[in-house]
């Protein structure tokens, strides 16, 4: 009876860190695959041919068909630069300065993916329309009420993510091929909480 | 009685654990019934051009697809012959991206990769390239862009980044425009035209 519970233990204990282990690598991604700028990260072998079986793992399981990383980058954040989930009950600050790319746009999405309803129909901006400041930078305010400026509605939704896309990067860190430099990916700052 | 504890099985157990580990990670892009491929699929026939709606929230095609950009694909299938896409090219943004099934990015072009406002590309498998002298013209025009595919199957996936709010329209009118469809060679086209006439 006991050698019995004794296996059933045992292989319990097998599945759940085979399984939870792949789960956390492929959802979560690992200092192998992914890359942290801030509160940002970035699956730097997406989509391309050599990609490493987390990355190839990850995307199918995600359903995104993201193009290779010489050609485009894109970049994930759920936190705020303290580590905070972002969430439709603070108001945030995205500073930086414009990306040197062909394109390059900050979207705002509920953590289930979908896109954030709002009067407005403003969901991203891109580097084709955002306003710059006089120092040449930009700043967006994710938050539930309409601010001036670069006035991106966070809804009533709980939690939130962003995605940058940068398309067509020009300056790369020559450390690896098609990433950009960690200084040109934007702050998240919390201003406010309600 | 406590569960009795032994270093062997422990062993065995760590062992059987990473083989899970690395099956489970080799095995998910092939059976992910949530994977590109299969939200695709059911939207067009094989070797046929369909523009996609523009994300909104109440619909996306494809998970976390971007609000400011605009989307059709075209599922080829080289299998009968090359497949031919054309297109217009508005602006250097334009982008057009090979993927295999399982979601391998193996081929991207882009507007700004070539100068000209239309663009043909002929995708074919390095055993089905037709030998047809009229395809071979098409092969050897500079006009025309060949892509060797690895498999018979595939996704052609052409986005549209807008150069602002107002560019929409005219990006998603140049899509509707846009045609995917399998080169007929001209040995097989008097048959096939019989068979239109047949039906």
């Amino acid at each position: 009876m006991w050698k019995l519970l004794t296996i059933i233990f045992f292989a319990g204990l097998t599945l759940f860190v085979g399984l939870g282990s792949a789960w956390q690598m492929v959802d979560y991604g690992s200092a192998l695959t992914t890359g942290k700028i801030g509160p940002w990260s970035v699956w730097y072998s997406a989509g391309s041919p050599n990609a490493d079986p987390y990355t190839r793992a990850h995307f199918a399981r995600s359903g995104r068909l993201p193009i290779t990383s010489t050609s485009a980058l894109y970049y994930l954040a759920t936190t705020d630069g303290d580590g905070s989930e972002l969430t439709s009950e603070c108001e945030y600050a995205i500073v930086g300065s414009p990306v040197d790319a062909a394109w390059w746009s900050i979207a705002a999405y509920e953590s289930s993916g979908r896109l954030i309803p709002n009067k407005a129909s403003r969901h991203a901006f891109s580097s084709r329309e955002i306003a710059l400041g006089a120092n040449g930078g930009f700043r967006i305010v994710l938050s539930r009420e309409a601010r001036p400026g670069n006035w991106l509605p966070a809804g009533e939704s709980d939690q939130l993510q962003l995605v940058m896309r940068v398309y067509g990067p020009r300056t790369t860190d020559s450390a690896v091929e098609g990433r950009i430099t960690d200084k040109a990916v934007p702050s998240i700052r919390r201003l406010s909480c309600l | 009685m406590p569960i009795r504890f032994s270093w062997f099985a422990v062993l065995l157990a760590l062992i059987l654990a990473g083989l899970i580990h690395i099956a489970t990670v080799i095995g998910l892009p092939q059976v992910a019934p949530q994977n590109a491929w299969n939200r695709l699929q059911p939207l067009a026939d094989a070797n046929k051009l369909v523009v996609l709606p523009a994300a909104s929230p109440a619909h996306q095609s494809l998970p976390l697809m971007a609000p400011d950009m605009r989307y059709a694909f075209c599922r080829y299938d080289v299998t009968r012959g090359p497949v031919r896409i054309s297109t217009q090219i508005m602006d250097e943004l334009w982008m057009i991206a090979f993927y295999l099934p399982n979601g391998v990015n193996f081929y991207t072009i882009s507007g700004g990769d070539i100068n000209r406002k239309q663009i043909e590309i002929l995708i074919s498998t390095e055993s089905n390239v037709l030998l047809d002298t009229e395809t071979d013209a098409l092969y050897e025009s500079d006009d025309v862009v060949g892509v060797t595919a690895p498999e018979n199957q595939g996704l052609a996936l052409i986005r549209v980044p807008l150069a602002g709010s107002s560019y929409a329209e005219r990006a998603e009118q140049a899509l509707r425009q846009a045609t995917c469809e399998r080169v007929v060679p001209r040995a097989t086209a008097p048959e096939q035209a019989d068979n239109q006439a047949a039906n």
